[in-house]
C-alpha cells in the first residue's frame, strides 16, 4: 500500500493564492481600459499572465514542493513551446524577432 | 524453442508482458516494411526506363505516398518500438514496462491505424498527396474523394500510438532502473530510446494541430489553408517539419543506440567515450528541434541564417558519435559477426548521408537539390544506411536473445553483402540522377532526358535490396524452425539482457541484478575487481501484470471512430461511446488491487505522476501549436468580424474567474482525499466539477451568441482559428469534467480513500493545467489589443 501522500501547502496558503489570482484577474480587465497604461499594455498583462501561471503551477500544481525532475519534465518542454511559439510567430510573419 | 511461443492465440491478444510485445511490435512492422518495400519496387520498374507503363501516373503517386507514409510510420518507427519494447526493460534490470496495458494498447492502435490506412487500397482511394501533404493539394479542391481522409486520419491514430507508447517508456526508464543504475550508467540504446520518447511526445503535437487544421477544412469547411481566405501554406510546412525534422531523429537514434551496443561487444572494449555518445545523441535531439526550416529553404519563407548555421550544428554531435565508433573498433579484438557487418555497414553509409544532408544547411545549394532525386538519395542514405542497417544490426545482435536460437551467420553475412552492395547500386546513382536535373515524384521521363541508364541501374539495385530482406527471411525461418540453440549470452555481452536466459523467462529475471558502473556485467565476467557477482534465485513476491482484453476493445473503438468519420456520424457515435465505455473499464480493472497501490520508482514519484507530467510537457506544445496559430492569423482575416467587435471581455473575465476558483476547490479535495475526509473529498470534488460545468455553460453561450453575430468556424480565419483553439480548451474541460465526476462516484461508492489520492491528485494535475492554458488564452486572445 501507499505511504499516505504528505499535503503540499496548507489550506491557509491556498486560500491565499487563490486571493491572489482573484485579485490579478480583476487586474487584468482593468488594464485594459486605463488608457494612460496603453504604451505597456501588452507587457504588462504578459507579466500579470505569466505572474498567475507560475502561482498554478508553483502551488496548486505543487512543482514547489515536488520532485525537481518533475520540474524538469514541465518546464523543459514549456520552454522549447515558448520558443516554437515565437519562431511559429516570426517565420509566418506575425512579428519580427530578429528582423528580415 | 519455449513453450510459451505455442500458446493460444487469444494469450497474445491479451498480452501486457513487454516481450510479446515487442514480437507482436517486430512482425506486424515487418509484414508493413514488406508491403512498403513492394511499393518501392513497383515505383523503381515503373521509372526503370523511359515511358515506363507499369502503373499510371495516379497509381504511381498513391504508391509513393503509400510507400513513404507506410515505411515511415508502419515500418521504422515500429520496428525501432519492437527493440524498445523487447530490450528496454531487460536492459534497465525491470520486469515490465511501467504500463503494460497501455503498451498493449499502444500496439493495438498501431495495428487497427496501419490497417486503416492500407484499407484505403481496397476501396480504390489510397492517399495520393504524398506521405509529407503539403497544403493546399490535400484540399476538397484539390483532392476530393476520401484519400486524403485515410491518410489523415490514419496519421492522427498512429500518433496515439506514438504518444502514448513515449511516456511510458520515458516514466520506464527514469522510473523503474535497477539498483545502482544511474542515469549514466544506463546502455547507450536506453539513452537514444529515452531522447526519442521525448522526441515523440514532444514532436508529434504540433503534426496533430496540422492534420486538426487539415480535417477541418476538409470536413466542417475551415480556413486555415485556404489562401482566399488569408491563410498561409506555409503553416502546413511548418507544422509538419516541426515534427518532420525531429521525426528523423526518431527514426535514426535508435539505430545509433543499437550500433553503440554492437560494436563495444564485438570489439571487445567498451564504448570509447560512452558519456560523449550519450550528450551527443542528446544535442542531436535538441537541436533536430530548431532545423525543420531547412526542408522549406525552397519555399520562400524570408530569415533562414540563423535556421542555416542550426542545421550546420547538428552535424557537430553526429559526427562525435562517429569517431567514437571509429575510436571503439580502433585496437579492438574485433569479431566480424553479421552483427558488426551491420553495425559497421551503418557508420559508412550514414556518414554518406550525412555529408549530403550538411549541403542541405547552405539555402543557395539547397535551393538546387530541393525536390531532386539527390535528396532522394540523401534521406534513403540516412533511412536505409542508417536506420535499416541499424535494425538489422539489432536482429542479428538480439535474435538469439529473443527467441532462443542462433541466425546462421554464414547467411547472414551473405545478406549483408547483397544489401550493401543493392543499396548503393540503387540509390548511389540517384545524387547523379539529382545532380543533372531529375525531379522526384514524376511517374515516367523521355529518353531524351539522359536519365535512363542510371535509373535502370538503381532498379538492378532495389532488387537487390528485395533479394537480401529474402535471404533475412529464409534465415530466419530456418533459424525458428531448426536453428542452434543459444545459451544465455552467446556473444559475450556487456549488458544486462545476457544475464538472464534466452528467451528470458515471464519475470526476465530470477534477481533484479544490482549495478555497479557501466557494463557491470561483463566486468563480473572477466572477475574486474571490486565487482560482487549478484545473487542468482529468487522467486518470492514477483507480481507480473494480469492479461487484459481491455487494450484491445479500447483501440478497436478508436479503430471504429475513425471509419466512422469517413461513412457515417453514427459509427462515430457508437465509436466514441465504446471507446469511452473500454477507457472506463481500463481505468477501473485494478481499482483498488493492492498489487497496483505502489508505483514508487527512482526519482521517488509514483509512475502515474510522472507520466501525467510528461503528458502536459506534450500538451504545452499542443496548446502552444494553436495559440501561435492564432496569433500569426490574427488579424489576417478578409472578411468580419473582428475580435475586438465581438469578444465579450467582462463575461470572459467572470468565466476566467470561475474556472481558477475551481483549482482552488481542487486542491482542496486532494487535501480532503489525503486526510480521509470522505465528506469534504465529496464536496470539493463535486463544487470543481460543478464550477467546471459553469465555465463550460459560459462557453456553449459565447459560441451561440457569436454563431447568431454571424462568426462561424467558416466565416474568416479568425473564426476558424477562435473555435478551434477555445473548442479544444473546452474539450479538455469537458474530459476533465468526467475524470473528476467519476472520482465523485467511486468515492460516493466507497471506493476513494487516502491510498486513492495519487489518482486524485493525478486528475488534479491535469485540472490545473487545464487552467494554465485558460491564463494564456484570456490574455492572448481576449485582452491583447
Amino acid at each position: 500500500m501507499n505511504e499516505p501522500p504528505v499535503e503540499h501547502a496548507s489550506i491557509g496558503t491556498y486560500l491565499k493564492v487563490a486571493a491572489i489570482l482573484s485579485v490579478v484577474t480583476a487586474l487584468e480587465f482593468a488594464v485594459i481600459y486605463i488608457r494612460a497604461l496603453t504604451p505597456i499594455l501588452v507587457p504588462l498583462l504578459l507579466v500579470l499572465s505569466a505572474g498567475k501561471f507560475a502561482l498554478v503551477v508553483l502551488f496548486f500544481m505543487h512543482l514547489r514542493y515536488d520532485s525537481r525532475a518533475l520540474a524538469v519534465l514541465f518546464c523543459g518542454p514549456l520552454a522549447l513551446a515558448t520558443g516554437l511559439v515565437l519562431a511559429l510567430m516570426t517565420l509566418t510573419g506575425a512579428f519580427l524577432v530578429l528582423g528580415r | 524453442m519455449s513453450a510459451a511461443w505455442v500458446t493460444p492465440a487469444a494469450s497474445w491478444i491479451t498480452t501486457v508482458d513487454h516481450k510479446r510485445i515487442g514480437v507482436l511490435y517486430g512482425v506486424t512492422a515487418f509484414l508493413f516494411f514488406l508491403v512498403g518495400g513492394v511499393e518501392a519496387l513497383l515505383i523503381r520498374l515503373q521509372l526503370a526506363g523511359p515511358g515506363g507503363r507499369v502503373v499510371s501516373a495516379e497509381t504511381y503517386n498513391a504508391l509513393f505516398t503509400m510507400h513513404g507514409t507506410t515505411m515511415v510510420f508502419l515500418a521504422i518507427m515500429p520496428l525501432n518500438a519492437a527493440f524498445f519494447n523487447y530490450m528496454v526493460p531487460l536492459l534497465i534490470g525491470a520486469r515490465d514496462v511501467a504500463f503494460p496495458r497501455l503498451n498493449a494498447l499502444s500496439y493495438w492502435i498501431l495495428l487497427f491505424g496501419g490497417l486503416f490506412l492500407n484499407a484505403s487500397f481496397l476501396v480504390g482511394a489510397p492517399p495520393d498527396a504524398g506521405w509529407f501533404g503539403y497544403a493546399n493539394l490535400t484540399s476538397k479542391q484539390f483532392t476530393p474523394g476520401p484519400s486524403v481522409d485515410f491518410w489523415l486520419l490514419s496519421l492522427q491514430v498512429l500518433g496515439v500510438s506514438s504518444m502514448l507508447g513515449g511516456i511510458n517508456f520515458i516514466v520506464t526508464i527514469l522510473n523503474m532502473r535497477a539498483p545502482g543504475m544511474t542515469l549514466m550508467r544506463m546502455p547507450v540504446f536506453v539513452w537514444m530510446t529515452l531522447v526519442v520518447q521525448f522526441l515523440i511526445v514532444l514532436a508529434f503535437p504540433p503534426i496533430t494541430v496540422g492534420l486538426i487544421f487539415l480535417m477541418f477544412d476538409r470536413f466542417f469547411g475551415t480556413r486555415f489553408y485556404d489562401v482566399a481566405a488569408g491563410g498561409d501554406l506555409h503553416l502546413w510546412q511548418h507544422l509538419f517539419w516541426i515534427f518532420g525534422h525531429p521525426e528523423v531523429y526518431i527514426l535514426i537514434l535508435p539505430a545509433f543506440g543499437i550500433v553503440s551496443e554492437v560494436l563495444p561487444t564485438f570489439a571487445r572494449k567498451p564504448l570509447f567515450g560512452a558519456p560523449v555518445v550519450i550528450y551527443s545523441g542528446v544535442l542531436i535531439g535538441f537541436f533536430g528541434f530548431g532545423v525543420w526550416s531547412h526542408h522549406m529553404f525552397a519555399a520562400g519563407m524570408g530569415p533562414v541564417a540563423a535556421l542555416s548555421i542550426a542545421t550546420m550544428l547538428i552535424a557537430i554531435p553526429t559526427g562525435v558519435k562517429i569517431f567514437n565508433w571509429l575510436a571503439t573498433l580502433w585496437g579492438g579484438a574485433i569479431r566480424t559477426t553479421t552483427a558488426l557487418h551491420f553495425a559497421v555497414g551503418l557508420v559508412g553509409l550514414f556518414t554518406i548521408g550525412g555529408l549530403s544532408g550538411i549541403m542541405h544547411a547552405s539555402p543557395p545549394v539547397d535551393l538546387q537539390q530541393t525536390d531532386s532525386y539527390f535528396v532522394v538519395a540523401h534521406l534513403h542514405y540516412v533511412l536505409i544506411g542508417g536506420s535499416l542497417f541499424g535494425l538489422f544490426a539489432g536482429a542479428y545482435y538480439w535474435w538469439p536473445k529473443i527467441t532462443g536460437r542462433l541466425l546462421d551467420e554464414r547467411l547472414g553475412k551473405l545478406q549483408f553483402w547483397v544489401v550493401f552492395a543493392g543499396f548503393n547500386v540503387a540509390f548511389f546513382p540517384q545524387h547523379y540522377l539529382g545532380a543533372i536535373g531529375m525531379p522526384r515524384r514524376i511517374y515516367t521521363y523521355s529518353a531524351a532526358a539522359g536519365w535512363t541508364f542510371w535509373n535502370a541501374v538503381s532498379t538492378v539495385g532495389a532488387f537487390g535490396i528485395a533479394l537480401g530482406v529474402l535471404l533475412f527471411m529464409v534465415n530466419a525461418w530456418r533459424s525458428l524452425t531448426r536453428g542452434a540453440p543459444a545459451s544465455a549470452d552467446p556473444w559475450d555481452g556487456r549488458t544486462l539482457e545476457w544475464r538472464t536466459s534466452s528467451p528470458p523467462p515471464l519475470h526476465d529475471f530470477d534477481t533484479i541484478p544490482p549495478i555497479y558502473g557501466r557494463d557491470t556485467f561483463w566486468r563480473e565476467k572477466h572477475g574486474r575487481p571490486g565487482i560482487v557477482p549478484a545473487p542468482t534465485h529468487d522467486h518470492t513476491h514477483i507480481h507480473l501484470p494480469a492479461p487484459s482484453r481491455w487494450p484491445v476493445l479500447t483501440a478497436l473503438g478508436i479503430a471504429v471512430l475513425a471509419i466512422g468519420a469517413l461513412t457515417h456520424v453514427a459509427v462515430v457515435l457508437a465509436g466514441a461511446l465504446f471507446t469511452v465505455v473500454c477507457m472506463f473499464a481500463f481505468a477501473l480493472e485494478h481499482h483498488r488491487n493492492p498489487a497496483h497501490a505502489q508505483q514508487d520508482g527512482d526519482l521517488g514519484v509514483d509512475h502515474r505522476k510522472v507520466a501525467v507530467w510528461v503528458f502536459l510537457g506534450s500538451e504545452c506544445f499542443f496548446f502552444g501549436t494553436l495559440i501561435a496559430t492564432y496569433l500569426a492569423y490574427n488579424g489576417r482575416s478578409v472578411v468580419g468580424p473582428e475580435p475586438h467587435q465581438i469578444l465579450n471581455i467582462p463575461l470572459t473575465t467572470l468565466s476566467t474567474f470561475d474556472l481558477l476558483m475551481s483549482s482552488l476547490l481542487m486542491v482542496l479535495a486532494l487535501a480532503a482525499v489525503q486526510r480521509d475526509d470522505r465528506r469534504q473529498a465529496r464536496l470539493w470534488l463535486f463544487g470543481t466539477a460543478l464550477f467546471g460545468l459553469i465555465f463550460l455553460g459560459f462557453q456553449v453561450y459565447e459560441f451561440t451568441h457569436f454563431v447568431r453575430e454571424g462568426l462561424t468556424l467558416q466565416r474568416n480565419l479568425f473564426g476558424s482559428t477562435f473555435f478551434v483553439l477555445t473548442g479544444f480548451h473546452g474539450g479538455h474541460v469537458t474530459v476533465g469534467v468526467v475524470w473528476l465526476l467519476a472520482l465523485l462516484i467511486l468515492d460516493l461508492r466507497g471506493r476513494l480513500g487516502r491510498v486513492d489520492a495519487v489518482k486524485v491528485e493525478v486528475a488534479g494535475l491535469y485540472w490545473h493545467f487545464v487552467d494554465i492554458v485558460w491564463i494564456a488564452i484570456f490574455t492572448l486572445v481576449y485582452l491583447m489589443p
